[in-house]
Parts: structure tokens; sequence; C-alpha cells
């Protein structure tokens, strides 16, 4: 205590020594802000003394305290400043002003304000159009009442490739039977389809096996029926709405018995509920729910049953409702640990010993992903996407706000002299700050009404682009308040630097040349700012051309078969089905030939399994197709040794005689297509042994998947196999037809496949259309690009067209003087043109290595064959933006040129 | 009587300021009503009353010495005008009418 009050003393002393004790800073301030000019001096001079006075009873931290107390019990009308100047006018009388003086100076340079109009409505329309989308896709999901605590059972097995959406209906019990923090489990058994038919309508309904918790953990609506039961008892079916009209038209189907045809699983149902449709915004779309007891009845008794083993996990989405307290980790651990019996087992394949675990995903990320899965049962917008999209919206943007700048910041002379005035009668910077802020708000405000119209145009557009058809990206009241805040936003970042430099200047200084702050290098902002729009529109023009040549590349790449004239028409059903269809076709006259498989090559999709060889030595995986005797002859695939099938299979026979390709021998070690005519090798099925196979032929090398879906391993990418289908199933009939009327002909297919089958939609399609869809992602990209990259030209053609106007303009005497003086046109031109050229060459030294590792890393890394990139491929966008800017500021040096000097030098 | 408002407050701190003659400045007003009335005042009620009366004409000021203490700032010297005190004798006057007034009244009062 002693000691304390000792140091006390001695501060007081050392405060003392240095004699004055300020009171603390800021209420000082804030009283010297608040208090009336004529009362300050007295009113602070008291408060000091009132302070000095305290210090001599009160410690300093409590005499300071008592000071903040004082000062703001000073807050009293009487003493309290008034309004001074313009301030105590009403506010609305200068917003008056700066309105007018606006629209005057807006109309007075129609054409820099239309320039800067049209630049930025252009862009904004592109934000708009992002605004929706991303409203859109973030609302997915949101009417789930329990959506912060459901999750999805996803599957990882290897690299992020494998990455599954599903899970298997093994860990699924595991997880209710033995984690507490899991409150409700959901198990959605995939690829529900089935034709459902009363004794008047039959349709086709795709759906899924849904397992009894359903209603409980989504917030779907259950129109007639009972959510706890409707889903318990085999062969209980809940249709949505409108299925339920399309088979039962008015009537109510509650109850009713229907024939359930095409499924393996049940041939019976009862209709147990009807809900409500599935809302656009719900990343779930079926038609139909039957119960997961249907097929669990029917499968788990099987030797290797998928609802039984953890090895399915493609068989079923698994949703989860965690409890509040649930750690998502803990509970992905425990799954881990379920699952080390699975993934410790010897039998499995060597290509499929990969360590299996099972995560979490929250269903806010469903749709918007931070990665990609295979299987997804909607759509998926990768989050690296999404940011791509805004960061490109987000130049664009800027690139046109950028126009705003540079006009504004080159046309500052102009409007010196009107700044002048307003600070000599007492405009304060900030006030002259804000009426040029006003300004770009007001004309972003006027590009908002055009860009909505723009939007209206390039909305159908941009719907046709996307592969997921169910978005609407419609306008509503709540949407053009987020407009309203954008335009101001846009309006802000244009007008904030021209504002702050003629807020800056000085009434009395004269300016030289308004845009020459100086910032790097001893650049101006306006040259740095042209730069970036021209690296920006090089490189999307760039990126454009290289992602259309693969496009074109993939699309012209010799795949190893023919596929031109081949209409691949998808078969509903078995047994003679595929036989009677077949038939049918052949009697049309334009149908040359015909041929059925279970999969059509290139298309992406395909089934892989893997190989021994006789020896057990050597393994691969491989992608195989089952085929009929005329799928090699229809496909040009030319056979290098052996034979091919000949006959069909009949029922019952066995179809171990096999067609492999070159890639296969290799993996195998097989040696020459000749020497592996007759040789064994085991086909290998999930719990050892193995079925024997027969080498019967062989083939050249093609490509099995497609050009841009990575397979599972890369080594294994290229070996297939051709097997004899069976009889009974096929997947797709192959019709190569020569006909100069495609569409009659197409109609004739339709016809002919209604007489056959009149319950499921003709789904056919040219096979080289097929092949295109799997690169739709890629036009997709290159369209958008070729768009954007066209907003971006199209905007800094816009501002080099403005400041090439300005500055001929502007230094229309110096060439009058020159000319005069003896100056060739040619002399001239350069000297115009050469600050342009330079930057031009800046803005492609950056521009050309941006695009191409854009390309390279972001647009086509998927791709295991790529284009060759040539020269020109680089030079494209640099040539192409050249070319324009050079016929912009042409064509105003030529106008300046030409014209005679005494016109304009008269008058001096 | 009649115009002039004159609150409990405002009356104390002008009679502090007549009572204080040359030395009547913010501070010193504040000191001495804190020790007549035995409670703490703060320096903005002590000042609006100052400035209020000030504007209704009770007082004129001046500036005055600036000290150290006061960070070298002047003081103001408040002084009331001729109208103050005669509103002043006014109050006082009625006043001692009324408590003149009490003992003659009450007991009547009491007997109605």
């Amino acid at each position: 205590m002693g000691s304390y009050s000792g140091i006390k003393s001695r501060t007081k002393n050392y405060m003392n020594k240095k004699e004055h004790i300020t009171p603390p800073k800021w209420p000082l301030r804030f009283l010297r802000f608040f208090v009336k000019k004529d009362y300050l001096e007295e009113i602070e001079g008291d408060m000091e003394e009132v302070f000095q006075d305290s210090l001599t009873i009160h410690s300093v931290k409590k005499a300071r305290r008592l000071y903040v107390w004082e000062t703001v019990k000073l807050l009293r009308p009487i003493i309290l400043k008034e309004l001074e100047g313009a301030s105590r006018l009403n506010s609305y009388g200068i917003f008056k002003n700066y309105l007018k003086t606006s629209v005057r100076s807006i109309k007075r340079n129609a054409l820099f304000s239309s320039i800067n109009v049209v630049g930025l409505a252009i862009s904004m329309s592109v934000g708009i159009l992002m605004i929706l989308f991303l409203f859109e896709i973030y609302s997915f999901d949101d009417f789930h009442e329990q959506k912060d605590r459901i999750y999805r059972v996803t599957s990882h097995s290897g690299d992020a490739t494998s990455n599954l959406a599903a899970a298997s209906p093994y860990i699924a019990y595991r997880l209710q039977n033995e984690v507490p923090g899991v409150d409700k489990v959901l198990i959605l058994y995939r690829n529900l389809s089935a034709d459902l038919k009363t004794e008047k309508e039959a349709i086709a309904v795709k759906g899924y096996y849904a397992s009894l918790s359903f209603f409980d953990v989504f917030s779907f609506k259950l129109k007639k029926g009972n959510p706890h039961t409707a889903l318990v008892n085999p062969g209980a079916i809940v249709l949505t709405e409108s299925t339920a009209k399309k088979l039962f038209g008015d009537s109510d189907p509650l109850g009713k018995t229907i024939t359930v045809d095409n499924n393996k699983n049940f041939s019976s149902g009862i209709i147990t509920g009807v809900m409500e449709d599935p809302p656009i915004n719900s990343h779930l779309d079926f038609e139909a729910l039957v119960s997961f007891k249907t097929v669990e009845d029917k499968q788990k008794n099987w030797a290797v049953s998928p609802v039984k083993e953890p090895e399915f996990f493609g068989a079923a989405y698994v949703y989860l409702v965690l409890r509040e307290d649930a750690k998502v980790e803990e509970i992905e651990l425990m799954m881990t640990e379920m699952l080390s019996d699975y993934n410790s087992r010897k039998d499995r394949p060597a290509m499929l010993r990969q360590f299996l675990t099972h995560r979490l995903q929250p269903m806010d990320t469903f749709v918007a992903s931070p990665d990609s899965y295979r299987i997804p049962p909607g759509p998926v917008f990768l989050q690296r996407k999404i940011h791509m999209m805004i960061g490109l919206t987000f130049i664009v943007i800027l690139s046109a706000c950028f126009n705003y700048t540079n006009l504004s910041l080159a046309r500052a002379l102009r409007r010196s002299k009107e700044i002048s005035v307003r600070k000599v009668i007492g405009a304060n910077r900030f006030q002259v700050f804000f009426q040029f802020m006003m300004e770009a708000v007001l004309l972003s405000l006027i590009a908002l009404i055009l860009s909505i119209g723009m939007y209206l145009l390039i909305k159908p557009e941009f719907l046709n682009l996307l592969t997921y058809q169910r978005f609407e990206l419609d306008v509503d009241a709540y949407e053009i308040m987020f407009f309203l805040l954008f335009a101001f936003v846009v309006g802000g970042i244009a007008g904030f630097l021209p504002a702050l430099f003629l807020s800056r200047l000085k009434a009395s200084v004269r300016l030289n040349d308004a845009g020459k702050i100086r910032l790097l290098f001893g650049a101006s902002i306006r040259q740095i700012l042209i730069v970036f729009q021209f690296a920006l529109s090089i490189s999307l023009i760039m990126c454009a051309v290289m992602v259309y040549k693969q496009y074109d590349f993939v699309l012209h790449y010799n795949l190893g078969y023919e596929t031109g004239n081949i209409v691949n028409v998808n078969i509903k059903g078995h047994g003679n089905y595929g036989d009677l269809l077949e038939n049918e076709y052949k009697k049309i006259p334009e149908v040359i030939a015909t041929s059925r498989s279970t999969v059509a090559l290139g298309t992406g999709k395909m089934r892989g399994a893997f190989v021994l060889s006789e020896d057990r030595a050597d393994t691969t995986g491989f992608w195989s197709n089952l085929i009929d005797a005329n799928y090699l002859d229809m496909h040009g695939i030319e056979l290098l040794a052996g034979s091919g099938f000949i006959t069909p299979a009949k029922k019952g026979e066995s179809r171990n005689k096999v067609i492999v390709n070159r890639e296969l021998l290799k993996k195998l070690n097989l040696g020459s297509p000749e020497e592996a005519i007759g040789k064994t090798i085991w086909f290998h099925t999930s719990h050892g042994g193995g079925d024997r196979l027969l080498i019967q032929g062989v083939v050249g090398d093609f490509i099995g998947i497609s050009l841009n879906v990575r397979p599972y391993s890369e080594e294994s990418s290229k070996a297939f196999m051709f097997r004899q289908k069976d009889p009974d199933w096929d997947a797709i009939l192959g019709v190569k037809i020569k006909s100069t009327d495609v569409l009659a002909t197409m109609n004739k297919l339709e016809e002919a496949y209604k007489k056959i089958d009149p319950v499921h939609p003709f789904e056919a399609k040219f096979y080289d259309d097929q092949i295109a869809d799997l690169y739709k992602e890629q036009k997709t990209t290159y369209t958008i690009i070729s768009f954007l990259a066209f907003l971006a030209i199209s905007i800094s053609t816009l501002g080099l067209l403005g400041m090439a106007v300005f500055t001929t303009e502007s230094r229309m005497k110096e060439i009058s003087i020159r000319k005069v003086l003896g100056a060739g046109i040619r002399s001239l031109s350069l000297l115009l043109s050469k600050g342009f050229l330079l930057m031009m060459c800046i803005a492609g030294l950056i521009a050309i290595p941006v695009a191409i590792y854009t390309v390279d890393e972001m647009l086509l890394s998927n791709f295991l064959y790529r284009a060759d990139i040539g020269v020109m491929d680089v030079l494209s966008g640099f040539v192409i933006v050249l070319l324009i800017g050079i016929l912009t500021i042409g064509w105003q040096i030529g106008k300046a040129v030409v014209q005679n000097p005494a016109d304009l030098l008269r008058d001096e | 009587m009649k115009k002039t408002k004159l609150g409990e407050f405002e009356e104390l701190v002008l009679l502090t300021v007549v009572v204080l003659q040359k030395d009547a400045y913010g501070v010193e007003i504040k000191r001495e009503l804190e020790e007549r009335l035995n409670e703490k005042l703060s320096v903005g009620s002590i000042q609006s009353a100052l400035k209020r009366m000030e504007q209704k004409g009770f007082l004129t000021s001046e500036f005055g010495e600036a000290t150290k203490k006061r960070g070298g700032k002047r003081k103001r010297i408040y002084g009331a005008t001729p109208y103050a005190h005669k509103v002043l004798a006014e109050i006082k006057h009625v006043r001692n009418g009324l408590w003149e007034a009490i003992p003659a009244l009450s007991p009547e009062l009491k007997t109605i």
C-alpha cells in the first residue's frame, strides 16, 4: 500500500514538473465541434479550470472521466452550434441545383454521355443477369425447414474425380443405429424407373425409392395421405400432383392399386399419397416415390446385396438430419471406423482396393458446391466457376466504369471554370465531390433502365445455354431494390476518381492537364485504365478462340469409329421388345443398317470392370460394351485379327467369347493381335472366382468414353472389350439412315416406335449430336466468353472513341500549326497514334500470358486430348483489338488531318 | 413580472452574479453556488442558465483576464443589468408579501 502511494506521489510530481496535465483530447475535439463559436473560448476555459480543480482532489484518471461526463452534460440546446451557411438552407434546394447542373452537363456533352450510358448499360445488363442468377442459385432448398441441419453422405475412394454424391444403404443403417448425433436418416435409392398402368392410362415415371422418413426430413407437402405411413409398406407409391393428374385425372387416387411394368423390383403397387410437385428451387426432382422397403425386400436375400454391402456406395442418396449439438467431424470419423472392416478386406480387385471414406455435405452446398461429385441428384454449380463468373462480370463492369472515369478526367479542364465559381461562392471540397458523384450516379441510373431492357433480350439466350432447364430468372420488386443499389455502387465506382480529382482543384489554380495525376513510373491513371481495358478485351478474345478451337477439335476428332448418319434410339423395354422394334425399323426404306448395344461409344457413359490375364499375373481395368453381330460393321470398326460376332446369341447361351482392343492386349502382355486370338482371360467378379473369357477378335484403339471425362485412372482409360449382348436386354438401337429428307425419316422412325411402344416417349438423337452434347459445357464456356469478349471490346472501343474525339479536338490548333509548318499526313498520323499503339502493345504483353494461363488451368484443364495452339491463336486477340483500335482512332485522326488549317487559325 | 420568466435556478445564478460582482465568471459562480446549495453542479447547467439569461437581457458580459489554469483561455465576467436588479427586487417584494400574508390568512382558512 505504502509503495503504491509512493508511486502515485512520484507520478504526481512528475506530472507537476511537466506543469500541465491536459484534459483528454477527443472530448475536447468533440466540444469544439458542437459548442457555438462565440461561447467556445469561455466554455473551454471553464472546463479546463474545472478539470484542474478536480485534479487536486481526484486522480488523473477520475478527473478525465469526470471531464468526459461534464462534456456530455454540456449538450444543451442553447450551447449547441447552429447550422451555418448552405447547411442552414433546406438541402432540397442544393439537390435540385446539383440535379439541374448534372442534367445540363449530360445534355451538353451528348456524345460523351451516350458513350458512358451505353457502355455502362451493356455491362450492367450482365451484372443484372448475374445478380438474378446468384439469387436463384443460393435460394435452392430454402423451403426445407431443417435446411441447416440436413446433410448428405458422400463417398470418396481415391482421388477427387471419384467423389460420389451417393452412399450405401449399409452406411445409412449403421448411422441410424449407432450414432447418437444423427436425428433422422433418409435413404433415397437411386434409379426408380417404371411404367405405371391403370385401366385407361399408362405412363413412364422416374423417381426414387424413399425410406419412410422422407416427409420428416424434407418439407415437401403431402396433399393426400399420411406422411408418417405413406412409405412404410412394400409397393407403396407416392405420386406428385401432376403425375397423379396424368394417371387418374380428377378422381381420387388414394388407396388405388395399379400395375407396374418394366421394373425388376415390383409388379403392382398401391397409391398411398399425393404430394405437391417439387418446387423449382428443389435440388431433387422426381415424378414418383416408391417405398424403399420394396427394393429392400426384393434384394436383401441376394448373395451380394446392394442394400446390405458397403461397396454399393453408388446405390443411394443418404440424407441425415443432425442434432443441433452434433459434430460433423466426429460423425465422419465414426463412418471411417465403420468401414475399417471393408477397407481391410483382401478379396477386392486391385484397382478397387482404394480406401473408401464417407463424408457429410451440408445442404447449402448441394447446388453451389465447392467440389464436384459424380452422379449428383440435381443441378450443381461449382463455386469456383461461380466465382469466376462473378469475377468476369465485375471486370467487365469495371471496364465500363473506367470509360466514365477516363472521359471525365480528360474533360476536367472544361469543368474547371464551374468548379472555380462554386468554390469562390463558398462550396467546400465535400460539396463539389458530392456533386460529381451525383452526376455519375445519375448516369448509372439512366444506364440501369437501358440495361434492364438489354437484360430481357439476353435472358432467353442465357437460359438456353444452361444444361439445367428449371431456371426462371424473373425480375420482382424485391430484386429491383438490389438493382438500384447496384446502380448506386456502379455510379460510385465510376464517379469516384473524377469526383475526387475535381473536388481537389483549387479555385485559383489554372489547370494544364486534368488527367495527369502521376501514379506509377510516370504513367497517368488514364493510360493505366486504357491498358487495363484492352488487356481485358485481348485476353477474352484469346480465351474464346482457344476454347472454340478445342471444341472444334473434339468434334472432329477421329474417335476410331463412324458416327455419321446414325440415329441412336433409346430402348425402353426388354424381352422381345428390341427385336420387334428392330424389325419394324428394317421395313423403313431409308434405314440401311441397324444394330443394338448397351451404350453408345464416346458419349461419356460406359460400364467398367476388371480383367486378369490367364496366369492372373497382369490385371487392368477396362470399359465394355455389349453388342450384337452388326455393331462392328455398322460403326466401321475394323478387325485386326480373328472374327466378329456372327450369329446373335441365343437365350441362355454362354457369352464368353470377346473382342478386345490392342490397348487391352498391351496391358495384359498378350503379344500381337494374331497371337492373342484364342487366349483365355479372366473377368473379375466382386467376390473372387471369375468368368473365363476367350479372345475371339482384336480391334484397333479408339476413344471409349469421351475426350473430356477423365476416367478413374488414366492407364485403364483406353483398354476396351466388346461382349455379345444379352438377347433380352438392350439399351440402344442404332439406326443408320440414308436420306435426303432427314426430318421426314425421323418422323417415320417415331411413327414406327409408337406402334411398338405407346407408353414411353420416343427418345432418339443423331450420334453426332449426342457427342456434341457431351461438350456442351465447352460450347457454353465459349459462348459466354465470346459474348463477354464482345461486350468488353464494345465498351473499350466506345471509350477509345471518346478519348480519340477528345484528344483530336483539343489538339486541333496544334495540328493546324504543324500542317502550316509543313507536316505531312503520315507524320501527323504517327504523332497522334503512337501513344495509343504503345498502350496497345503493353496491353498485349499483359494479356497473352494471362489468357494462356486461364485457358490451361481453368477452362480446359479436364481435357486429356488438347488441340495444338498456334502463333495465330495467341495473336488473334491482339490483332483483332489492334485493328478495331486503329480503325476507331484512324477515323478521328483522318477527320483532323484533312481539315483545312486556315479554317481554324483564321479566327486567332 | 408578467413577461419576465425567471426560473428558480436562474434566479439563484443571477443572485450569485450580483453577489460575486467582479469575480462573477462561470467556474466561480459554480463554486459559490455549490457551497451554498451544498450540491454538485455541472458546467453545462450553469452555462446554459447564464446564456439564457443573457439572451433575456438579465445579464451582460465581457472578457476578463486569461489564466494558466484555464489553459490560456479568457474568463467571461458577467454583470447584472439594471433590468435584472429591478426584476430581482420585484420578486423579492412579491415573496415578502406572500410571507407576510401567511400568518394572517391561515387561521381563518381553518375556520371555513
